[in-house]
This record gives C-alpha cells, sequence and structure tokens, in this order.
C-alpha cells in the first residue's frame, strides 16, 4: 500500500499530532513512513501544514495533485490545500453547518471526481463537552465513512498508546463520537 | 526501527556516535536536537554533557575545547546561527580538533522561519572543512556517526548541512546501538597550533590544505554517500543532486518512469566535491542539471559549465525552495528541450485560479492571546506614537502587527540599531524617542555587549527587555534567567537586573506589562531620564511569564470581558491590540470575542479608545 496524507490546520490544532497518530498507524501496519511537519513561527496562529507519506517513498514532501487524503481541521485552509488532492482522492473538512462551500470550487472537484466530505466537527466537539477535541471528532468520522484503509479499532488502540495522560479520556471519547456519527451517516 | 523527526534521528546519530558532550543555542530547524540527545542520555543513562549555551559562538567554543580534550563533541544551531560562529569556525579549522567535533547547521530555504536563506555549505568551502550533506532523517543519523570518524581521522571538524525538510522530515529509522568510547579529558598543551600566532598560522595553513586534499581524494571513492542510480546506457540527460532534493528527484523518476532516458549522480559530499568523479559523469551525458539547495555550491566547484544547467544558468531559480512542484517544473522543461518526454501539466490551474479569487483571509502568525509581549507593545505604541521602534528576533518580532516593530535584523540589534539610530538623528541635533525591545533569551545571546556599548558611547533610547522567562518561539527552551539547564538539573541564575546594572545602565525599572496603564507611565519616566543632561540609556524589564509555557501563571488572576453596546466597531483595537481572541462581527459591524480563544488575561480593557471592552 502506498498513501499519502495531507494534515492542515491552524497551529495549535493538533496537526502535527494527527499525523503522528496516522504514523505511528502505518509503522504498525508495517508501512514505511515519510513526512513533513511545520515548526517554529507558523505555530503562532500561522498556516501549518503536515505531509505524511505510507509505503515505499523517498522525499517527505507530496507534490500537488498527488495527494489521496487531505485533512483540514478550519475551512480557509482546506480551500488553500485542495490543489494537493488527486483525481479521485478525498477531502475530510471541518465545516460549520450553516456555512456553503464554494459551489464553482465544488464542481472542480466533482470533475475530477473527489470525494468532499465537510463535517462541523467543531459543534460536534462542543456538544460532548469537549470543544478543544475538534480534530480528533474529525479523524473519528473520517474512519467512520470507511473511506481510509484503516480499521478503527486500531486507530484507536495507537491514539489510547501515544495520548498524553491527561487527554487520554477526552481524545478517544471525541474520536469515538466522531467514529459513530460518520457510521451512521454513511452507512451504505 | 522507530518514527524519527530528522532532528531526533541527527540526536540518535550522536548519541550512536558515542559523543561525550553536546552544545547548542535553540533556532528554527535544530531545535530538537538538544531535546532529542537529553531524551536519549536518560533513556540509555548516558554521561553525555549536555548544554543549552547563551549563544552559538560560546556553544562551538565549548564543544571545541571538548575536543581538544580528546573527547568527542558536537555543536548544534540554525544556519545563522552559524554566521555567529563563523570566528570560530573559521581558526578552527586552521588549528584543527583532537576528538572528532561535529557541526551542525540547519538551512531553510524557503525561508520558513529565519532571515536568510543561506547556504552553510558555503561555511564549510569559506572555512575549508568538509561537509556532509543528507537527504533523508536515516542518512542524517548515519552521516553523523561517519562525521565523527572522518573529523577524528582528518583532525578536522566537520560539518553535518541539514535542510528544514531533513530536520522536520519525519521516517521510520532503524537503530543502531550506541557506542561507548571511553575517553578521559586530556589536553595536550602545544602552543604552536592551539595558540597559534601569524607565523605558526601560515603553517596551519599549509596543513589544513593537505588535508582537504587527502579529504577529496578519500570522497572520490566514497560510495555510501555518492552513488548513481539508474544508470541507463542510453540516458542522456545526467542529473546531479543532493540533500531533500536528490530524495524528489528519485521519487519523481519512478512515478513517471523516466528511468531510461536519466542518470542520477547522487551527492553527500558537496564539499570538497569529488571532481573527478563529477566530471567523468558530465562527459558521459550530453546535458546535465543540477539540483541542489539553497545555493550553487556543487554547481559552482565545477569549471567547464557548458553543457551544465543550474542556478547560474538560469534554469533553477535563485531564490525560494526547491519543492516538488519546482522541480517537476524545471525537470519538465529540460526533457521537453532535450525532445525526451512531453510530462503532462499536473497543476490545477483551474482551482488555483478559483481558490486565488476567494480572496481568503491572510494567515499571519500573531502573539498568543494573553501574550505579555502584546500588552507591551500596545503600551510602547500608546507612550510614544511616533518612536521608532527596533526589535530584535523572537516570538515579539511579531510586535510587527501591532505596528510597535520597525526594524529585525539579527540578533541583538534591537539595542544596537537603536545606538546607532540615536547618534545618527543626535548629529543633526535631532531627538526622536526610540524603543528598542528585545526577548530575555535574545538579551541572554547578545544583548549585553551592544548594551554597554551604548552606554559608553552615551547612545539616548528606552529599552524594553521583554522577559516571559523561556525562549517561546523555538519550543520553550529555559534561559540563564531560570538557572534550569537543558536537561532539567539545577544551574545558576544570573538575573537580568545584574547584567543591566553590569553594563553600566543607570535607570532601570522591573514591571509587569498586563497593568498597561502603569507601563505608559513608566514609560515616560523613562523617556525623561533619556532627556536629562546627567541621564543615559532607560531599560525596562517587562515581566510576566509566557502562558503556554506557564498556563498555571493566570490561576486566580482571571478577568473575563465583555464587549458592551458603546462598540462602534472603529477597528482600533484589532489594528493596535491585535489579539486573535478579537474578530469583527461583520453583520453587526462590532467586535466580539472568541470565547474558545479568550484566555481572560484582561489587558484588552485598555485597548478600546471608547472604553466599550469591560470587566463582565
Amino acid at each position: 500500500m502506498r498513501l499519502k496524507i495531507i494534515f492542515t490546520g491552524i497551529g495549535g490544532q493538533g496537526i502535527i499530532f494527527s499525523s503522528r497518530l496516522f504514523s505511528e498507524l502505518g509503522r504498525k501496519m508495517g508501512l514505511g513512513v515519510m513526512g513533513s511537519e511545520t515548526h517554529g513561527m507558523s505555530q503562532r496562529g500561522g498556516s501549518v501544514i503536515a505531509h505524511l507519506k505510507l509505503g515505499e517513498f523517498w522525499s517527505p514532501l507530496i507534490r500537488k495533485g498527488t495527494a489521496d487524503f487531505l485533512f483540514s481541521f478550519e475551512e480557509s485552509e482546506t480551500y488553500r490545500n485542495l490543489s494537493y488532492l488527486r483525481k479521485g482522492g478525498v477531502c475530510f473538512t471541518n465545516l460549520i453547518l450553516r456555512r456553503r462551500f464554494n459551489e464553482k470550487v465544488l464542481n472542480n472537484l466533482k470533475k475530477k471526481r473527489i470525494t468532499f466530505v465537510a463535517y462541523d466537527a467543531s459543534q460536534k466537539a462542543s456538544r460532548i463537552g469537549l470543544p478543544m477535541f475538534s480534530n480528533m471528532v474529525l479523524i473519528g468520522y473520517s474512519l467512520g465513512t470507511g473511506l481510509l484503509p484503516f480499521a478503527y479499532h486500531k486507530l484507536r488502540a495507537v491514539l489510547e498508546e501515544m495520548s498524553p495522560a491527561k487527554h487520554k479520556e477526552m481524545n478517544l471519547r471525541s474520536l469515538e463520537a466522531g467514529y459513530r456519527e460518520g457510521k451512521r451517516k454513511w452507512k451504505r | 526501527m522507530r518514527v524519527l523527526l530528522g532532528n531526533v534521528a541527527i540526536a540518535r546519530g550522536i548519541v550512536e556516535a558515542g559523543c561525550h558532550f553536546v552544545a547548542s543555542y535553540p533556532g528554527t530547524p535544530s531545535s530538537e536536537i538538544v531535546p532529542g540527545v537529553v531524551s536519549y542520555k536518560k533513556e540509555l543513562d548516558l554521561n553525555t554533557y549536555i548544554e543549552w549555551s547563551a549563544n552559538e559562538k560560546i556553544a562551538f567554543d565549548n564543544a571545541l575545547a571538548a575536543s581538544l580534550t580528546g573527547k568527542r563533541s558536537a555543536v548544534a544551531m540554525k544556519q545563522v546561527g552559524l554566521n555567529v560562529a563563523s570566528d570560530s569556525l573559521l581558526s578552527s579549522a586552521y588549528t584543527g580538533v583532537v576528538g572528532g567535533m561535529v557541526i551542525i547547521s540547519c538551512d531553510d530555504p524557503g525561508p520558513h522561519s529565519s532571515q536568510t536563506e543561506q547556504d552553510s555549505r558555503f561555511f564549510a568551502m569559506f572555512a575549508k572543512i568538509p561537509a556532509l550533506d543528507p537527504s533523508s532523517p536515516q542518512e542524517a543519523k548515519d552521516m553523523v556517526k561517519d562525521a565523527f570518524e572522518l573529523s577524528e581521522e582528518f583532525e578536522i571538524p566537520v560539518l553535518l548541512r541539514p535542510t528544514i525538510r531533513v530536520s522536520h522530515a519525519k521516517q521510520l529509522v532503524r537503530l543502531d546501538t550506541p557506542k561507548v568510547i571511553p575517553r578521559r579529558a586530556n589536553f595536550r598543551k602545544n602552543p604552536e597550533r592551539w595558540a597559534a600566532t601569524p607565523r605558526s598560522r601560515l603553517l596551519l595553513h599549509k596543513r589544513l590544505n593537505e588535508i582537504l586534499k587527502r579529504v577529496e581524494e578519500r570522497f572520490e571513492e566514497e560510495s555510501r554517500w555518492n552513488f548513481e542510480l539508474y544508470s541507463s546506457k542510453k540516458a542522456v540527460l545526467g542529473i546531479i543532486s543532493s540533500s531533500v532534493s536528490f530524495a524528489i528527484i528519485r521519487e519523481l523518476i519512478d512515478e513517471l518512469n523516466l528511468g531510461e532516458y536519466v542518470c542520477l549522480l547522487k551527492i553527500g559530499t558537496p564539499f570538497p566535491l569529488p571532481l573527478k568523479r563529477v566530471e567523468r559523469f558530465i562527459r558521459r551525458h550530453r546535458r546535465i542539471l543540477i539540483i541542489e539547495e539553497p545555493g550553487p555550491l556543487i554547481e559552482l566547484q565545477i569549471g567547464d559549465r557548458r553543457r551544465v544547467s543550474g542556478r547560474m544558468s538560469g534554469h533553477v531559480p535563485l531564490e525560494g525552495e526547491l519543492t516538488p512542484e519546482v522541480i517537476y517544473e524545471i525537470l519538465a522543461s529540460v526533457l521537453r528541450s532535450e525532445n525526451l518526454k512531453n510530462l503532462e501539466k499536473t497543476r490545477d490551474e483551474e482551482l488555483e485560479e478559483l481558490i486565488e479569487g476567494l480572496s481568503l483571509p491572510s494567515r499571519r502568525p500573531t502573539l498568543c492571546a494573553g501574550c505579555p509581549e502584546r500588552a507591551a507593545f500596545f503600551a510602547i505604541r500608546k507612550a510614544f506614537p511616533k518612536g521608532i521602534y527596533p526589535s530584535d528576533i523572537g516570538c515579539y518580532t511579531l510586535g510587527l502587527n501591532l505596528k510597535a516593530v520597525d526594524t529585525v535584523i539579527d540578533m541583538g540589534a534591537g539595542i544596537t540599531l537603536a545606538s546607532g539610530f540615536y547618534h545618527a538623528y543626535a548629529q543633526d541635533g535631532k531627538r526622536i524617542p526610540i524603543i528598542a525591545t528585545i526577548g530575555d533569551s535574545t538579551f541572554y545571546h547578545s544583548g549585553p555587549s551592544g548594551l554597554l556599548n551604548a552606554v559608553y558611547n552615551d547612545s539616548r533610547f528606552i529599552l524594553v527587555i521583554l522577559d516571559n522567562e523561556i525562549t517561546a518561539m523555538t519550543g520553550m527552551q529555559p534561559t540563564p534567567g531560570l538557572g534550569v539547564r537543558a536537561d532539567q538539573s539545577a544551574g545558576k541564575r544570573v538575573p537580568l537586573e545584574d547584567l543591566v546594572k553590569g553594563c553600566g545602565v543607570g535607570w532601570l525599572r522591573v514591571i509587569d506589562p498586563y497593568d498597561v496603564r502603569n507601563m505608559v507611565e513608566v514609560l515616560k519616566e523613562a523617556d525623561k531620564y533619556t532627556r536629562r543632561e546627567d541621564g543615559g540609556i532607560a531599560v525596562i524589564i517587562a515581566r510576566h511569564p509566557c502562558l503556554i509555557n506557564y498556563p498555571e501563571s493566570l490561576k486566580g488572576k482571571k478577568v473575563r470581558v465583555k464587549i458592551t453596546e458603546e462598540c462602534n466597531g472603529c477597528g482600533y483595537c484589532l489594528e493596535f491590540f491585535e489579539c486573535p481572541a478579537l474578530k469583527m462581527d461583520d453583520e453587526e459591524k462590532r467586535v466580539e470575542i472568541d470565547r474558545g480563544l479568550c484566555v481572560d488575561c484582561g489587558v484588552c480593557v485598555n485597548s478600546c479608545l471608547k472604553g466599550a471592552i469591560i470587566e463582565a
């Protein structure tokens, strides 16, 4: 298996942690791991992007137009990074319910057979009383859709292992809440 | 096998090489190396000496001394740190070393988090020391070990130059058992070498040149870091590449099935360049493309560049990062011009135009909600709206957003530029309020010499030292002001107050910038002192802990604020206070508080001209 995944959002949204979660999952599945993280000034509220490649790769960066999956925790970063996706790729984005994603952009994605999954992970996170954990809600939701080649219970186990003690329970609860919702909405 | 960040892989390499002594000053993209060594030291119960030094030159000299006693030492920094350490670097190339000494200088093409895109490898050439150029975390780890061997064998410091895409790449890395090299400090006196006067220096220079020649011969035969791929007989295009650019090209060649047209020479030892080997490679191909970053070091060492395309010929951009997209375009144009293959356009220009047309909000980095530096900058502007504001390097560079930072040149230049500004105006008989800002860690790094110089030459300005009690921007490293060392053991505290007084400053106040009104008054008092005949430089230490590092510091002191009907949406607070938790509600045409970001510091009550932000 060869997979290219982009994680994006604003500094402080747990982008690096999310990409590390999938790195570790990939490693446990016996895949090669290669990727790139943003550190330094951008972490003060600037755009943050993490590239992750699972399987046999040499370079840490994903070329635009070739990513299989895009996880975006913030709407404007979704727009900015959609160009990373390949034809037939999948975008998971956090999107405030009442906001409409740009029609023309959606048409462009449709032409490229890109699956666009928008979900208000922030709202869900607030509802379960964990507003700071919308990233885990979105990741849980993405697994619920069945579009990713990863088993939920495996990712959950990795999250349990990697979470710092004070966040463990909250991370797991958020992941599960998102997963349930994803599964419910994407029942086939 | 473990997934390691490039810098942690380098730390692992340092440990596996049995290195005894590590010194560094933090700076993106190098900051994770020392914490990596600290955690391996704990995990493996090692006796490694590790220090955060006050600056890169100091780190370099410490590591050099350890090497002179026969121990293995490493010094790590970001590329502009090597500018600071360059005095030591050039001299130590002449004297050479005893125990292996490896200099790690991390470059930042882009630049993502630096003031220049300089190429540290040119420093290796300038100083005449070997440079190793890793293309991945795994290679970086293995190269560190080779660098120690090379350094010890040739008694010369060796540079390891990872770019940001190696330092901040992560990869599944193979771990080896750390070597234990028992060595007791044993400095052998030899003034002809270690304290050489110009006469002996000439001899040392001759020796250095001979060493370099021998290193070059070694690199000619080297096959672990220099090798060829895709050696098809039919290949007409030869590509020479190093660092992460090599990794990107290798992947592109695989992905686009270019193996039959292209031959790839990977160079891991760009200085001294194994020139014979490179020239043989050039002769075998009709066209040569050189992809390296950020500068043309390999390219410039090639004498006959008639068939060579690179930066010097205009085929590779002279600035900016060589991303996969940029390299793809370069490759496509060379393949096209040689009639080899037409690569399809993969950029979706339609989508790019659509996104461009959305005019998305620009996402500039900002000081965090509750940051004490924001409070200080706001007070400075309030007190002297028409001042000149020389500043420095750290989180507080972002005072730019509040229009309270006019210059950011290099570490310590907040003070030295303030001094120069003063004299340039004073020469014309003019006085303009000059308010310099510098962070605590930056002050320890290179503040005192500039400050004592300014005192000595009777400059008149206000210096505000923004003391958040940590090196925040680079990831919360301790400062000499804390008295905590790199491995969390106790050191001795060096208070800022003592240093400032020691530089001869006659006026010093320590305040909490959260009390904006008080800070404005103190600033005005300071200004008076700078104008007095018998006055001088006035220093204010604005002390308040960084909220990211000390989240508990707000406990019991939270002030919840609200915005009243008085708000008319003038935007003054957004422009001059610029807290990420304050936002314009475009429909209501007034400012609102983002409760998700607000930390209840309460400082913004000072930021409204109408008094519409009040305690709730």
